[in-house]
């Protein structure tokens, strides 16, 4: 009796799909392909796709005994932490920078590292935790705007692209992903930026900067930001942004990638080298003001000190 | 820190929530939402761990519309309250719980009565005349207890809710700047600038 | 091949019906009938039971539980009661689905179940039956009498296809084209219970195929809110209290040609 309340008494296509398969599954004759495409829900009914978790019985801790660099530095893992990746929306469109230090514990391992992932010429994500984590599921990503693309004839908006990736670290949450991004494009609805991390938070917003260098940023960001810049300000902002946390974080530095995303996709501005930037300058980029950003030479040649007008010289005769 | 308010009175119920989206230091975002309408005369304020709080309450929303269309009216606040409650008791002996505090507004349109329902991450529910969560609680709970009067009119609920407000903004070190208020009453739900 | 369909399910015939369905509603129609009234203050269920006789041991019916035979009324939940025409096996069953059904409301929403889910929630186990694998539909059709806070009183009907709607008064076995044009000659939009019970104990007594009306051959159950709790109250009728009824309303014994006599 309950099997056959169970069976009958609950609605709905995907419970129908189950039902039909399962009703399906207890008969030879019927073959499977007699469902053909299981009428349309094939995909649904076999649920979100999953990923493989190391066979152990707490997963995350598993990873924190074989990767954690702070109670353990001679563990064999070390993933890359530090970063600075911003971005922002303004009228011309979105801008993305991000710094190209990896770090592992206080040790550089590498100074060139695409910090951008370049999900389809509309979108592109930033990669601050975990690198692996970010670029997997990134790419991953990809593969699905790619397929709402086919099955829609359209493509995929910001929002829903950056929606399927924060369910997706979502139904991993706890396991020890570490990922916090920035999904950037050019829509229907305009330029767009959604922040995305790996507690499954996902925040629609204007600007944004993630990583260990993000506050050193957002100091020059948020003082420079306006919505009406013109596109050499905004990229201009966006490469100083960089520099400023490349300078003052440990753990960010080494070079600068800039990207302008404009109603066309996506346009790669260049690489800047953050001392070259201190010293001398972007470079004959649109948006330099022609000098170094650092203190020192910004400054050159101004003084604090205000020493009281030099008396007038008076001769005093007898 | 995140801190939300409710209050009700004479044919209503306040909702307040702050507005910032903080991770670890930073405010990411200061205008986020953080109270969602349910039905026409049900509103739900959310806070808690990042990532759980906004699909808790997206799950929430989706099942009480679904009962909604399913059944041609709403469940009544009362019903939507037990329901969710079970959903995170049932959460909390779940492998991977929701970590989620809710405060629950609305209006009883078969008693007409506002309702008000405070809702923990345990599956603590309780139905209160004003409700709080988070540090804001600590100053704004005894508060209440002086000012708060059931048979206020509007004005003088939202004057109460100002009260907490600016109390919280005076006295607590990490204090919200910006609030999103909400009233539910037989009109249904309605935003309101401070 | 042909094993396929006969043991499957009920299948559409040549002419597009589905004849399991239509002769468990055939089997209903010689069942007893079951009337429901909708009054502006509750709902009222007469019930004319088939299992009779003097061996039948009826003791439990006087005193204890909440009242009625065990035959064709019963209460699903607080604020519904039932009254059922068919097999009565089926219709147990249902009984305990919907009584079930009824708790698990409860406990998801901590309210009562509205009048019209609870016979969806059995409607869609019906429909089921016609439509899957191989199984006999449930020969029981059903009517509903129930109270909520949205819309009140209500009365529903439903068959073995899985249908259900919604009446003012409706009648359900066997002459229930009878029973029902009775009524519709007879019903006022703004009857009151005290009105359609006697309405009600009319319409079942010129129905009914004996002659006369006693409590060894009715059920009989009224719904009507607490006029202190303002809750909805069941009240399923004792066999003394069936016949206290029928005497105040003048059928007891009326008849001409009465033979038996309580004594």
């Amino acid at each position: 009796m309950n099997t056959f309340v169970q069976r009958f008494s609950t609605t709905g296509a995907l419970s129908e799909a189950r039902k039909a398969k399962a009703l399906a599954a207890d008969d030879e004759e019927f073959s499977d392909a007699a469902w053909g495409s299981e009428a349309g829900f094939g995909n649904i009914a076999n649920g979100v796709p999953t990923f493989a978790v190391p066979a152990v019985p707490d997963p995350s801790a598993f990873l924190r005994l074989h990767t954690d660099d702070h109670a353990d530095p001679s563990c064999r893992i070390k993933i890359q932490h530090g970063t600075t990746t911003l971005a922002f929306r303004y009228k011309g469109g979105v801008i993305v920078a991000v710094d190209s230090r990896a770090t592992a514990g206080s040790y550089i391992a590498s100074g060139t590292v695409k910090k951008v992932i370049e999900i389809n010429p509309y979108l592109l994500g930033t990669m601050a935790g975990g690198a692996a984590d970010c670029q997997y599921w990134e790419t991953y990503l990809g593969i699905h705007c790619r397929l709402h693309e086919l099955r829609n004839r359209e493509r995929i908006s910001v929002s829903a692209a950056s929606k399927y990736l924060s369910n997706l670290v979502y139904s991993y949450k706890g396991m020890g992903l570490s990922m916090g991004t920035m999904i950037c494009g050019w829509d229907k609805t305009g330029p767009a930026v959604f922040y995305v991390d790996s507690d499954g938070t996902r925040l629609k917003g204007d600007l944004f900067s993630v990583g260990s260098g993000s506050t050193h940023a957002y100091g020059v960001l948020d003082q420079g930001y306006h919505w009406d810049l013109s596109d050499e300000e905004a990229q201009e902002l966006g490469r100083r942004s960089i520099y400023a946390a490349g300078h003052r974080d440990a753990f960010s530095g080494n070079t600068c990638n800039l990207y302008h995303i404009k109603q066309d996709g996506w346009h790669f501005l260049g690489n800047f080298d953050i001392s070259k930037m201190h010293y001398e300058g972007p470079g004959d980029v649109p948006g330099s003001f022609g000098k170094g950003y650092g203190y020192d030479i910004r400054v050159e040649g101004r003084s604090s000190a205000n020493p009281p007008p030099a008396a007038p010289t008076t001769t005093v005769t007898a | 820190m995140e801190t939300s308010f409710a209050i009700t009175g004479k044919g209503y119920v306040i909702v307040a929530a702050d507005t910032t989206a903080a991770r670890s230091i930073v405010k990411m975002k200061t205008d986020e939402d953080k109270i969602k309408t349910l039905s026409e005369h049900l509103v739900m304020a959310y806070s808690g761990e990042p990532g759980d709080t906004l699909q808790f309450a997206e799950y929430v929303s989706r099942n009480i519309r679904l009962y909604a269309i399913r059944n041609l009216y709403a469940l009544r606040p009362a019903a939507a309250a037990a329901w969710i409650r079970r959903a995170l008791a049932t959460s909390l002996r779940s492998r991977k719980p929701y970590s989620v505090n809710l405060l629950l507004g609305g209006y009883d349109e078969t008693e007409h009565a506002p309702k008000l329902y405070w809702v923990d991450y345990l599956g603590t529910m309780d139905e209160v005349p004003f409700a709080a969560h988070g540090y804001g609680s600590y100053f704004a709970l005894s508060l209440l207890d002086r000012y708060h009067d059931p048979s206020a009119s509007l004005e003088e609920g939202l004057a109460t809710l100002k009260r907490c407000i600016d109390e919280v903004s005076k006295r607590l070190v990490v204090s919200p700047g910006t609030y999103k208020v909400k009233i539910v009453d037989k009109d249904g739900v309605r935003e309101v600038e401070l | 091949m042909a094993r396929r369909y006969d043991s499957r399910t009920t299948i559409f015939s040549p002419e597009g019906k589905l004849y399991q369905v239509e002769y468990a509603m055939e089997a209903i129609s010689h069942a007893g009938t079951v009337l429901g009234l909708l009054a502006k203050d509750g709902v009222v269920l007469a019930a004319e039971k088939k299992v009779t006789g003097k061996l039948l041991d009826l003791s439990a019916t006087k005193e204890g539980g909440y009242g009625g035979s065990g035959e064709k009324v019963f209460l699903l939940s607080s604020n519904v009661i039932t009254g059922l025409a068919g097999w009565t096996a089926d219709a147990n069953s249902l009984v305990n689905f919907a009584r079930n059904a009824a708790q698990q409301h409860l406990l998801a929403y901590d309210e009562d179940i509205p009048v019209e889910l609870l016979a969806q929630r059995l409607c869609d186990m019906k429909q089921g039956y016609t439509q899957f694998g191989g199984l006999r539909p449930f020969g029981v059709s059903l009517l509903y009498a129930g109270y909520d806070p949205q819309y009140q009183f209500q009365l529903y009907r439903s068959d073995p296809s899985g249908n259900y709607s919604g009446w003012k008064a409706t009648c359900i076995g066997a002459n229930n084209g009878t029973a029902q044009s009775l009524l519709k000659q007879e019903y006022k939009d703004d009857i009151e219970v005290k009105d359609a019970i006697g309405l009600a104990l009319r319409t079942m007594s010129k129905t009914m195929d004996s002659t006369t009306l006693g409590s060894e051959k009715l059920e009989f159950a009224v719904l009507t809110l607490d006029p202190v709790t303002k809750k909805p109250k069941a009240k399923i009728y004792r066999p003394a209290e069936i016949d206290a009824l029928l005497e105040k309303e003048g059928l007891a014994k009326k008849d001409e040609d009465t033979e038996m006599k309580a004594a």
